[in-house]
């Protein structure tokens, strides 16, 4: 029966908002017994994970195999092996748990990755002017082993870890954009995106390693103007470079220059 | 380092230089055989780039390239008459820097602002384009820290010396400067003369240098 009036003391409580209010109790209690043993089994989880990443820190630096594991795990479980990795004390790009996460994997993890991602930048910047901001992963991979510091220098870095980089890039803006041009993937460093048939006359070079026009006619079925139109375009960009001491003009791309 | 002669070991390259310059000079001043760097095989190598960029980074790899090869060389002087033939040329894919090309070349790299790594030899008459340069694989200043760095270190500082003897002299087989150009070596001499460390003596090749 549903009293009209409300007042203090029980009367006050019909027996429907009684029950309400024992649900109401009942389910807070077991979520907050959930939450505290989620809580338990987190910070469990955390520990191992922790433990792992430091006991193995030498193997995910030196093994590329074992990295790209430890990637696949991090990424099963819901975990961002890179999160927070760029930004230090503050939340992070995964919100709180962006830096929880960086503390238990152990600074190797992200330095790795964060080093990497520089030294990608730096070889991009450095080719610049060559290849016009666009270079293939296997070409940045072959330079930075080359070099020296923690990275290369007997360290082995993959094409994956390369990519895997430069993603951790992403939150700091882009400016740096994987772009597959045939069987190849390319670092795309600088702003300017390349239309269709620009990419298309890349690919075609990947394959053939240079283009004459007469061949983008022949084997694109383009007009004559088309081609040349699009082959000016890739030479204003400093995208390919040019050879006129072939029968007809031919048009290299800056890939093959420093290949073995 | 005292100055050995004819030792058995290839010479390299002392700690008493000066920094080695922007280029990096190989130690492969021993071997005889010049690592073409790949770039040589690229045939658009050959081509005077019509992208600025292009070009700049390309009359960058020919600066390397040149100073590299010179100095495995030893070749001090370049003469556009008798060039060597696989320096401006790759006969193997029938690409090859044509003369106006190679002087643009030789002029962009003689530029302070691009190194100063070339340097014209002026011809007599005035109207007339030159027609040979130095390469300074070294520049004067940095033979000068060379050559006044082994007088130091091997005690002749007050001797005097024979401009022969420092181009040719057994004393300095296994130094980079050997075999010098003369006209050069009074170059480089005449930068330690104003630094107040040399002082020259008499003409020709007899002439007597004396280092403080």
């Amino acid at each position: 029966m549903a009293s009209n009036r409300r007042g203090v003391g029980l009367s006050a409580f019909s027996n429907s908002a009684i029950s309400a209010d024992q649900y109401a109790r009942h389910g807070q209690t077991l979520r907050s017994n959930h939450a505290e043993a989620l809580a338990n089994q987190l910070s469990v989880f955390q520990a191992a994970l922790h433990n792992f990443s430091l006991t193995h820190a030498k193997d995910i630096r030196q093994n590329p195999q074992f990295r790209a594991e430890f990637a696949r795990m991090c990424h099963a479980i819901g975990v961002d092996p890179l999160a927070g990795s760029n930004v230090k004390g503050s939340a992070g790009s995964g919100g709180k748990t962006g830096s929880v996460w960086a503390k238990m994997l152990g600074s190797s993890v992200n330095d790795f990755y964060f080093e990497l991602a520089v030294r990608v930048v730096e070889v991009c910047r450095e080719t610049r002017a060559e290849n016009g901001g666009m270079i293939a992963v296997s070409e940045v991979r072959k330079r930075i082993e080359k070099g020296r510091g923690i990275i290369g220098g007997g360290i082995d870095v993959t094409d994956d870890d390369i990519e895997r980089a430069l993603e951790s890039l992403v939150p700091l803006g882009g400016g740096f954009k994987i772009v597959p041009l045939g069987s190849s993937r390319f670092i795309r460093s600088v702003p300017k995106e390349l239309n269709l048939d620009q990419s298309t006359v890349l690919e075609v070079m990947q394959i053939l390693g240079h283009v004459t026009v007469s061949m983008l006619q022949a084997n694109l079925g383009w007009e004559r103007a088309r081609a040349i139109a699009v082959i000016d375009d890739l030479v204003a960009d400093s995208l390919v470079w040019v050879d006129s001491q072939a029968d007809e003009t031919e048009y290299w791309s800056p890939a093959a220059m420093h290949d073995g | 380092m005292a100055s050995s002669s004819s030792s058995p070991a290839p010479p390299t390259l002392t700690s008493a230089y000066a920094a080695p310059p922007p280029t990096s000079i190989s130690s492969q001043i021993a071997s005889t055989t010049f690592t073409f760097p790949t770039y040589t095989s690229f045939p658009p190598f050959y081509t005077l780039q019509p992208n600025l960029t292009t070009r700049a980074r390309q009359l960058t790899l020919w600066s390397n390239l040149l100073t590299t090869y010179c100095a495995h060389h030893r070749l001090f002087k370049l003469s556009l008459s008798f060039l060597p033939a696989n320096l401006f040329a790759n006969p193997s894919i029938h690409r090859t820097l044509s003369q106006p090309d190679i002087r643009t070349v030789l002029d962009h790299l003689a530029l302070p602002a691009n190194g100063g790594r070339v340097e014209w030899i002026p011809t007599s008459s005035r109207s007339e384009k030159p027609n040979s340069c130095w390469v300074y694989w070294r520049t004067p200043a940095e033979w000068a820290d060379a050559i006044y760095g082994w007088v130091d270190e091997t005690g002749q500082k007050g001797a005097v010396l024979t401009v022969y003897e420092i181009r040719e002299g057994e004393a300095v087989q296994s130094q980079e400067w050997r075999g010098m150009d003369e006209e050069l070596l009074r170059k480089v001499l005449s930068v330690l003369v104003k630094r107040g460390k040399a002082q020259i003596f008499g003409q020709e090749e007899t002439a007597g240098v004396k280092f403080f």
